[in-house]
C-alpha cells in the first residue's frame, strides 16, 4: 500500500518535471552495427573460454611428458636401490580403507586416483578462474 | 480451484516470449549470443544516451557502452527479474563509467607525478562553445552523480528505487540529489521564465 502512494507520488509530476523531461529527451540512436560488434566480441570470448582449458592442457602435458617421463624411470631405478625391509613395509598407513576388501596395492592405487583427480580438479579449477 | 489460482501466478511469472526476461533466460540457460544481440538491439541507444551525458565524448561514451554490455554478459546470471531490464543495464553501464572515471584518474595522477600535465582530468564537461546545446549546459552545472541520477529519472525514465538500485543510493538520498539538481538548474536557467517564455 506505502510503496503503491510512493508510486503514485512520484507519477504525479508536475510542469517543471515535464520539462525537464523535454529538456532531457535525446534522439534514438541508430544501432550502425554496434549491436553486431559487440555480439562478435562476445562470440569470440566465448571461443577463447572454451578454448583456453584444452589448449592449456595440451601445452601443459607436451611440456611435462619429458620432465614425467624422466621421474617415472627414475622412481622405478630407485626401487631397486631400495632395501627389501622398506619395501615390506605393510600397507595399514591407510587407515580407512583397512576394512574395505581390497587388497592393499588395489586400495593404494584408489588413494592415489583420488589424490590426483582432487589435484586435478583443483588445478582446472584454477584455470578456468 | 487453488489448482487454477497456482497455475495464473505460474503462469503470470513465466516470461512471455520476446520480453526481455525471457531473452535473458535464454542467454543465461544455453548461452545464446543471439538472443543477447537483440537485448543489445533493443536497449543500445538508451544507454549510449546516458554514456554520452555522463561522458560527453560521444566516441568515448560508445567503447563504454560497448564495455558496459561485455560486462553485462558476463553478470546476466545475477539479474534477478524484479526491475526492469534496462534499470539492471544502466546499473552496469554507470558502474563501468565510475570505474573507467577512475582508472583515467590514476593515470592522470601517474603522468602528473612523472611531471607531464596531466590532460586527461582536465577535460571536463566542456566541449567547444559553438556546440554546446541547451542539455549541455545544464549538465554542466550539475556534479557527476546528479548528472547521473537527473539523465536516469528524466531521460531514461526510471523510478526512484530502480535509480536507488542502480547508483546504490538509498531511496531518500536519490530523491535529495533529484531536488538539489533542479534547484541548481532552477537557480542557473531561470526554468519558470523559460516555461512561459
Amino acid at each position: 500500500m506505502t510503496s503503491k502512494i510512493i508510486n503514485m507520488a512520484e507519477k504525479l509530476k508536475d510542469a517543471e518535471d515535464r520539462l525537464l523531461e523535454s529538456m532531457f529527451q535525446s534522439e534514438q540512436i541508430a544501432d550502425d552495427g554496434f549491436s553486431h560488434r559487440v555480439v562478435t566480441h562476445v562470440r569470440r570470448r566465448l571461443w577463447i573460454q572454451r578454448l583456453a582449458l584444452p589448449v592449456a592442457m595440451l601445452i601443459g602435458g607436451a611440456i611435462a611428458i619429458k620432465p614425467i617421463t624422466q621421474l617415472v624411470i627414475a622412481a622405478s631405478k630407485l626401487l631397486t636401490v631400495v632395501p627389501q625391509s622398506v619395501r615390506d613395509v605393510p600397507m595399514d598407513w591407510i587407515p580407512q580403507m583397512q576394512s574395505v576388501a581390497f587388497g592393499a596395492t588395489l586400495t593404494q592405487t584408489v588413494v592415489l586416483g583420488a589424490m590426483l583427480l582432487a589435484a586435478g580438479v583443483l588445478g582446472m579449477r584454477m584455470l578456468v578462474e | 480451484m487453488a489448482f487454477h489460482g497456482a497455475w495464473a501466478i505460474i503462469q503470470a511469472a513465466t516470461p512471455l516470449e520476446g520480453e526481455d526476461q525471457y531473452l535473458v533466460t535464454l542467454a543465461v540457460a544455453s548461452q545464446d549470443t543471439t538472443a543477447f544481440g537483440e537485448l543489445i538491439r533493443r536497449h543500445q541507444s538508451q544507454v549510449r544516451n546516458f554514456l554520452r551525458k555522463l561522458a560527453a565524448d560521444p566516441s568515448e561514451a560508445d567503447d563504454l557502452a560497448q564495455e558496459a554490455f561485455l560486462h553485462a554478459w558476463d553478470k546476466l546470471q545475477t539479474y534477478s527479474g524484479r526491475g526492469s531490464f534496462i534499470g539492471w543495464l544502466l546499473k552496469v553501464a554507470y558502474t563501468t563509467f565510475l570505474q573507467s572515471k577512475r582508472k583515467s584518474k590514476r593515470y592522470a595522477e601517474v603522468l602528473d607525478e612523472a611531471g607531464y600535465v596531466a590532460q586527461l582530468e582536465s577535460r571536463s564537461y566542456t566541449q567547444n562553445s559553438d556546440e554546446v546545446s541547451d542539455l549541455d549546459k545544464l549538465l554542466a552545472v550539475l556534479t557527476q552523480e546528479e548528472r547521473a541520477v537527473m539523465v536516469m529519472s528524466y531521460a531514461c525514465g526510471l523510478s526512484h528505487r530502480e535509480i536507488g538500485e542502480a547508483t546504490g543510493l538509498p531511496v531518500g538520498t536519490v530523491k535529495s540529489v533529484i531536488f538539489r539538481g533542479k534547484e541548481k538548474i532552477r537557480k542557473s536557467f531561470d526554468i519558470k521564465d523559460h516555461q512561459h517564455g
